[in-house]
């Protein structure tokens, strides 16, 4: 909302009151001050009039004009100018030498291509005057003597104060309400609004108005009034509504239009003028009908939502109500006749049919923000007044009527102290008052505390605790002191996941990783790269914005390949990078879970060249990494369970999948796939591990270790080497040691670890086969174990095992 | 005897020059003390003597035997000496670049999301987390921004099909899912779970419909602090956002409330910084975070008695802060991961 100055000063008496002053007040008052700027001619004492008494070509520059101008001084200068709109004798702008232009740039003597100039001849632009016609601002029509300082031909020039207007305060959408809150803040009193149209509204047309009926069958339309204004001459406004326009960002476009305009700035209440020749019968607000259309004033024709209200005629729509006219009732150069509209609609469905619609108009953003109900029939009188002064309007009778206001000023109760409780300090009753009359609220004392009369402009303004906001508007918020101190709260912790998600990241940083953060709205292809195609569209968005951020991300991995790729072309050395983050991914349930998801990825060989050669970053160093994150997290090593990753972002056969047995977690490490890498532009492969965490592996409280005794006695330790076909997974040879070791143990003594220590393929074994092998700790709880337990032991295994298919112990 | 000693060292010392291994050191220890060795044919001669020569005898074999030992442990530290050298190689050159990769770091919106967190902390603050991906309820209605209020022109939220469904924010009959606008969702569910008194701070990435440019993200991440109990006031709030502000921006900071609008909080805030240590931007009111007291309405749709209790809430956005406390100047530099900001910040 653009405030002029001046406009504002029609309210509220601002002659001891500078815009810097103004533009410090407003913010306090929640009426933030988005820009400040200068609206007409600043002052520019070395701006004159000009007469160009002859011109000729430049010699050397076909679009420079070399002219001849008299600025008064009987001795005419010389003058290079680039226009073209001038004849010999027009009268135009000089900034004489010394001139600093409103953009800042200062006018010196100087040669133009060699010629000699002496000033500038100015443009509407150039002068900060906004855009005129191209070339310069011709002065000619209005005949002023050379010499004559410019700023003698304009008025003095306003400020405008750009300012953003929150959603609550549809009152300060008119320069009255901002000038109440002004007024308020500095306690001034507002000047007093004065309107010749009489008040009173009638519930009938007569005769003599131009329209048979009003009507209103549209639940959004509670109040609506309507008046007829004959033998209107529609015409240019005057320069100082023209003025008032321009200044507010207006474009003037004929006097009836200007008019409703100007009044929707000045009260904030929308006005629509209909050409009565082009409405037949009368006026209704009524829901629209089925397959209806309507060609609106910005040229679209739309198809109207069945049931959304329309200003119809006996015929056919012809406004979508509060949000904008159709093309064809509207007022033109032709029109005699007027039927002002002054209306109060609702302020949700405004706001919902204009976003349906795709536009915003000066108009449906006042009706969606509750105009006041008040303030419809002044408005429509304060239009009137100038209807019948510019455009020499005669009016037939009050306006017509029908329905009600929807609201009324409204009464709070506001208990003693209220306001000093929710601030937390001591406020007298009589600062309280004060605040609120400065306000134009009617305060009344009751024998609880007070009652609040607030007006209907004020919708916001409705309980209690609205008033402590009103008060603390006007008392200043630099009153309120700092608060108690303050103890912490036995036995709150911070959530568990928020404590891993900064270990974690602390961990890895320790590491040599770098933490990243990328987007989380992805592209489709990126999202099918990690789940395949038929999953993708399970993540996609309902309204994206562009088709690179369509979907929510499913892995971090890509991001940090990316990354990494990104790295490389920019010579920044990549190492490891990690990212800590949420993803989503589908489940078989057909819902989407939220992970925790932390991953790492490293080039395998550093990228970076050295003196001295370092171990590579691994699959086994990456298994290690992930298991570190993973029991950070709570999740044991023992609970985690390894097996073959498949497809996607990972290398066959050099990659593993990660599965928590306890929980739904799960991850992947490996080599990514190097296909895809490379494709990236990373030359060597690359090694990555992420792991997924639901938020339920932290719905747990942590788990206190508890202290188990442990034996004093000496363990017995056994080996055994299993020859197996290559194709057997390790794993999985493992857990058959280890369950055949345990089972061995039986009730008597325990298992304490099995512990592969060789892998062994080639010359001794046959083809196709390899030798995995472990030891074994047996211990006893309460005594040292014989040696015949222990054999006996290992014989039980040693059986246990050779009944694995194509399995044979190693001697 | 004498001269026979003398000479026996002076060997001794001559061929103990020719000794650089252990073994050497070993066969040449043999040669004069050994069984068989020099030294000790003399101590055995000893016994020929006769009582008065003795002890004068054995005062030149003991000074003898002391030069010898000297000897021999002189060469126990050279050959030990040379087999360190040998052990251990060539010498360290500590002006050679280390070849292993530096350690890592943290990204900076970590770091200032974790410096944000310990101050609310030590003010009895805790962490609270919830879905990115809410319902409408929790992000909107429940914090008194239904349907039609115009706030909800405010932000423009990005939606997921009527068929999603989350594990994480089950939705009740045919409302949307959304991607949270604000981590404000997580006081709702607060609010919803936990009996007053509490304080809480959200840390969390948010989204909005945006293009992305110098200052707009498509996701961001905010902090927001929840702060319900009996007679909670504003004078608590301005308390709490001061303490924060000298925190993280030192004691020179102040702060300004100035009053706005949000639909959750009543009345609300806008709480500017100014401070004479941020560069360019020094000593001017910044825009830092929305705050206020928590509507009543809010408390009311979240299940508390709006009569009993009262509350303070407030947002910042991480990226602010962090581009204030470093003085970045563009918003993608944290999401594009380019090494050489991000090396900055280690």
């Amino acid at each position: 909302m653009k405030v002029s100055f001046q406009a504002l000063s029609r309210h509220v008496d601002l002659s001891g009151v500078t815009t810097d002053r103004l533009a410090e007040v407003l913010p306090m008052l929640g009426l933030e001050v988005e820009s400040v700027h200068t609206f007409g001619l600043a002052p520019l004492p070395l701006v004159v009039v000009g007469e160009i008494v002859s011109f000729e070509k430049h010699p050397s520059a076909d679009r420079l004009s070399v002219c001849r101008v008299d600025v008064g001084d009987g001795n005419p200068r010389q003058i290079v100018c680039g226009a073209k709109n001038f004849k010999a004798g027009d009268r135009v702008p000089v900034a004489l030498p010394g001139t600093v232009m409103p953009g800042g740039f200062e006018i010196k003597v100087s040669k133009l291509r060699d010629v000699d100039s002496a000033g500038m001849l100015c443009s509407s632009e150039e002068l900060g005057l906004g855009k005129g016609e191209d070339g310069l601002l011709i002065l000619t029509s209005q005949q002023p003597a050379p010499g004559t300082l410019l700023n003698k031909l304009f008025g003095a020039p306003d400020t405008v104060l750009e300012i953003s207007v929150t959603p609550n305060r549809g009152d300060c959408l008119g320069l009255r309400g901002v000038a109440r809150d002004v007024a308020a803040a500095l306690n001034l009193p507002l000047k007093p609004l004065t309107v010749k149209t009489a008040a009173g509204l009638a519930t009938a047309p007569t005769a003599h108005d131009a329209f048979g009926f009003v009507r209103s069958s549209s639940e959004f339309c509670p109040y609506y009034t309507l008046r007829t204004l004959k033998n209107v001459k529609v015409g240019p406004s005057p320069d100082w509504l023209r003025r008032d326009l321009e200044a507010a960002g207006l474009r003037p476009i004929n006097n009836v239009v200007d008019i409703t305009n100007w009044v929707l700035l000045e009260l904030g209440q929308p006005l629509h003028a209909f050409d009565a020749a082009k409405v037949s019968g009368g006026i209704e607000a009524r829901p629209a009908r089925e397959g209806e259309e309507l060609v609106l004033l910005d040229g679209k024709k739309v198809k109207l939502e069945t049931g959304i209200c329309v200003i119809a005629d006996a015929q056919r729509p012809l406004v979508v109500a509060g949000v904008m006219g159709g093309t064809e009732s509207g007022v033109t150069n032709a029109t005699t006749t007027v039927l002002l509209e002054a209306a109060w609609f609702k302020p949700g469905e405004i706001r919902r049919v204009a976003r349906r619609l795709g536009v915003s108009t000066d108009s449906s953003h006042r009706f969606a923000r509750d105009v006041d109900p008040a303030g419809v029939e002044l408005a429509s009188r304060l239009a009137t007044d100038l209807l019948i002064e510019l455009a020499g309007a005669e009016v037939v009778g009050p306006a017509v009527v029908v329905g009600q206001p929807p609201r009324a000023d409204a009464n709070i109760a506001l208990p003693t102290g209220y306001v000093a409780a929710k601030l937390g300090t001591a406020i007298a009753d009589a600062d309280v008052t004060q605040a609120f009359q400065r306000l134009g609220f009617t305060v009344s004392s009751t024998s609880t505390g007070f009652s609040v009369l607030v007006p209907s402009f004020r919708s916001d303004v409705t309980r209690p605790i609205d008033l402590v906001e009103e008060f603390i508007r006007i008392h200043g918020t630099d009153k309120v002191p700092a608060g108690r101190p303050i103890a912490p709260l036995p036995g709150d912790e911070d959530t568990r996941s928020s404590g891993f998600t900064r270990e974690v990241a602390i961990r890895l940083a320790g590491a040599g990783f770098t933490e990243c953060c990328h987007y989380t709205l992805r592209d489709a292809a990126e999202v099918a790269r990690t789940l395949g195609e038929a999953a993708t569209p399970q993540l996609a968005l309902e309204n994206p914005l562009t088709a690179d951020q369509s979907h929510v991300r499913a892995s971090l991995v890509p991001g940090l390949t990316a990354a990494l790729a990104l790295n490389v072309s920019v010579h920044a050395d990549p190492r490891g990078l990690f990212e800590v983050g949420v993803v989503f991914r589908p489940q078989a349930d057909g819902t989407v879970r939220e992970f925790l998801a932390v991953a790492f990825a490293a080039p395998a060989e550093s990228l970076v060249r050295s003196w001295k050669s370092r171990e590579a970053f691994d699959v086994l160093r990456a298994k290690r990494l992930l298991s570190d994150v993973a029991t950070l997290a709570g999740v044991t090593a023992s609970r985690l369970s390894f097996g073959v990753a498949t497809g996607g972002l990972w290398q066959a056969d050099h990659a593993s999948s990660l599965v928590d047995r306890g929980r739904s977690a799960d991850g992947a490490c490996g080599v990514l796939d190097l296909r895809w890498t490379r494709s990236l532009g990373l030359k060597g492969s690359i090694v990555a591990g992420e792991f997924l965490l639901p938020r339920s592996t932290f719905a747990d409280a942590l788990r206190i270790p508890r202290f188990e005794a442990f034996s004093s006695f000496p363990p017995a330790t056994r080996d055994v080497a299993v020859i197996v076909p290559t194709t057997t997974a390790a794993g999985e040879v493992l857990n058959r040691v280890q369950q055949a070791a345990a089972k061995a143990a039986g009730k008597e003594f325990a298992l304490e670890s099995v512990n592969c220590f060789d892998v062994f393929s080639g010359p001794g074994l046959p083809e196709g086969t390899r030798s995995v092998a472990f030891e074994i700790r047996w211990r006893h709880a309460a005594r040292t174990l014989t040696d015949e337990e222990a054999n006996r032991a290992m014989a039980t295994v040693i059986a246990a095992l050779e009944k694995g298919a194509g399995w044979t112990i190693r001697s | 005897m004498q001269q026979q000693l003398a000479q026996l060292v002076a060997t001794a010392q001559q061929e103990a020059l020719a000794v650089t291994s252990r073994a050497e050191l070993e066969a040449f220890k043999a040669r004069v003390v050994g069984p068989n060795g020099s030294l000790t044919a003399v101590m055995k001669g000893m016994a020929t003597l006769s009582k008065e020569e003795r002890p004068v005898v054995g005062k030149l074999i003991n000074e003898a035997k002391r030069s010898v030992e000297e000897l021999l442990a002189a060469l126990l530290l050279k050959v030990e000496d040379a087999e360190i050298s040998a052990a251990l190689g060539t010498p360290w050159d500590a002006t050679l670049t280390g070849p292993d990769a530096p350690a890592g770091s943290l990204h900076p919106l970590t770091r200032t999301r974790e410096r944000i967190l310990a101050s609310f902390r030590k003010l009895g603050f805790t962490v609270a987390e919830g879905p990115e991906i809410e319902t409408e309820w929790h992000c909107f209605d429940a914090l008194n921004t239904p349907a039609d209020h115009p706030a909800r022109d405010m932000q423009d939220t990005l939606y997921m099909p009527k068929a999603f469904r989350s594990a994480d924010a089950p939705r009740k009959g045919e409302e949307a899912l959304v991607l949270r606008t604000h981590t404000s969702s997580v006081q709702v569910r607060t609010m919803l779970s936990r009996k007053p008194p509490f304080r809480i701070v959200a840390p969390g990435r948010c989204f909005r419909r945006d293009a992305v440019d110098a200052t707009h993200s498509a996701n961001f991440h905010q902090v927001e602090g929840l702060w319900i109990d009996r007679n909670v006031t504003l004078a608590d709030l301005r308390g709490v956002l001061d303490f924060f502000v000298k925190e993280t921006f030192g004691p020179d900071a102040e702060i300004r409330l100035r009053p706005s609008f949000f639909p959750f909080t009543e009345p609300s805030f806008e709480m500017d910084l100014r401070s004479p240590n941020l560069g360019r931007l020094s000593n001017r009111w910044l825009e830092i975070m929305g705050c206020g007291l928590v509507d009543p309405k809010v408390l009311e749709l979240c299940g508390l008695d709006p009569e009993e209790f009262s509350g303070l809430a407030f947002g910042l956005g991480l990226e602010r802060i962090a581009m204030l406390v470093h003085g970045i100047d563009d918003i993608r530099h944290f999401y594009n991961n380019d090494l050489r900001f991000l090396r900055q910040f280690a």
